[in-house]
């Protein structure tokens, strides 16, 4: 039962972005297109699920003074895989995450789960934990980027959706857009989370 | 002091084993990674320049030779075959020479008998709407068709009209076609016999 509430917890209840706000650098600077947000997501939630995995192996481990700098060789070693495999089979998408896959070692959402749940929980329930954020991660970063392709280029995953007299707003694929979008979502979710 | 040994050895062990995992993944991604970046970055120039082929040229590319630098480390160059029936016919490989505004690289794409198959600018920095002109198809088009003997400027008797206003970036370009060209004899043998 407690496996469960930890998966669902990140799709729902904690949805990093929306819930804890956490990791805003790429929730905002990538979901130009929803395609960018799965692919971030998509790497963000297997460097979450195997830091947590790796974390909660070694929590009895590693010393509580060297904690912090360990976890970030843990997240920075899984970041380099990621950033490696994806140059080698996922070119086009490596190219348009660009900077913001090395900078998956800063995200507070990785370290935030392996600092508050992976050094004190076994290894089952972190890597449920890091599989259900990774994936509400991934859906909030989906919808940002489906919302801003839709409306900044009138598609969604690339394919045109709009009617043809539609014309895109190019503001929503600029910063200012991702922060009005982000603002929009987290009124709606609060709207919905109120009434229960 | 027993803690802070512990310290020393677990931090140690961690990073040494990142390290080892690392270099394990970016040896076995290398070959991958290589062709990805061929693939999405060369591809297109090759497909510009080459036509009529059946196979992956990035695939089947052809390291070769070529001397030896000051320091003694051999030279190498790729060259991008391209096949018909398995057999090749033209090859593609890229040449650079110095334009008004740093190196422009060009995509050469020849036959066996020397004969230019086509052009493309792959990289520049030459000035917009004057040496920028030289990646326009009526500049490279010209080229298509001409052997070592056309590839100059009309003003030093070839057959390439430089773009008014940009003879040192058109220049450049011809330098770089002529490069390839003078080239072309020397590895003949190498990259037609495969």
């Amino acid at each position: 039962m407690r496996l469960v509430n930890e998966f669902t917890k990140g799709l729902w209840r904690e949805v990093p972005p929306f819930r804890l706000v956490l990791g805003l650098c790429p929730t905002l600077a990538v979901t130009t297109a929803a395609e960018n947000g799965v692919g971030m997501g998509l790497a963000t939630t297997f460097v979450l699920v195997c830091s947590n995995v790796l974390v909660a192996l070694l929590r009895k481990l590693i010393p509580s003074k060297v904690r912090i700098a360990s976890y970030i060789v843990i997240i920075a070693s899984f970041v380099v895989i990621v950033e490696l495999s994806m140059q080698a089979y996922a070119y086009k998408l490596y190219e348009a995450l660009g900077i913001f896959i090395p900078l998956i070692v800063v995200n507070c959402i990785v370290l935030g789960r392996a600092e508050a749940f992976a050094s004190k929980n076994n290894v089952v329930l972190s890597m449920a934990d890091g599989l259900g954020m990774g994936i509400g991660f991934t859906m909030a970063l989906t919808v940002i980027g489906g919302v801003r392709e839709l409306l900044g280029s009138g598609s969604v995953f690339g394919v045109h959706v709009m009617w043809s007299s539609f014309e895109p707003f190019g503001f929503m694929l600029k910063a200012p857009g991702a922060f009005v979008c982000l603002g929009f979502l987290l009124g709606i979710m609060n709207i919905i989370g109120a009434k229960k | 002091m027993r803690d802070i040994i512990r310290m020393i050895v677990v931090l140690t062990v961690i990073c040494g084993l990142s390290g080892f995992t690392l270099s394990y993944v970016k040896q076995v991604t290398e070959e991958p990674r290589e062709y990805a970046y061929l693939k999405f970055v060369k591809e297109p120039s090759i497909k510009a320049v080459l036509s009529g082929y059946d196979n992956d040229p990035i695939k089947d590319r052809i390291i070769v030779t070529l001397g030896k630098d000051e320091k003694g480390n051999p030279i190498e160059k790729q060259f991008f075959p391209a096949k018909k029936n398995g057999k090749v016919f033209a090859v593609a490989f890229d040449a650079s020479a110095n334009g008004y505004h740093g190196p422009i690289s060009v995509m050469v794409g020849v036959n066996d008998k020397g004969v230019v198959d086509g052009i493309s600018i792959m990289q520049h920095s030459e000035t917009p709407g004057l040496g920028a002109r030289t990646t326009e198809p009526s500049f490279t088009g010209q080229f298509k068709g001409l052997t070592l003997d056309g590839v100059n400027l009309t003003a030093s008797g070839g057959k390439i009209q430089a773009i008014s206003g940009a003879s040192i970036s058109s220049g450049a370009v011809v330098r770089a076609v002529r490069e390839a060209l003078e080239l072309l004899p020397k590895i003949k043998q190498e990259v037609f016999s495969s």
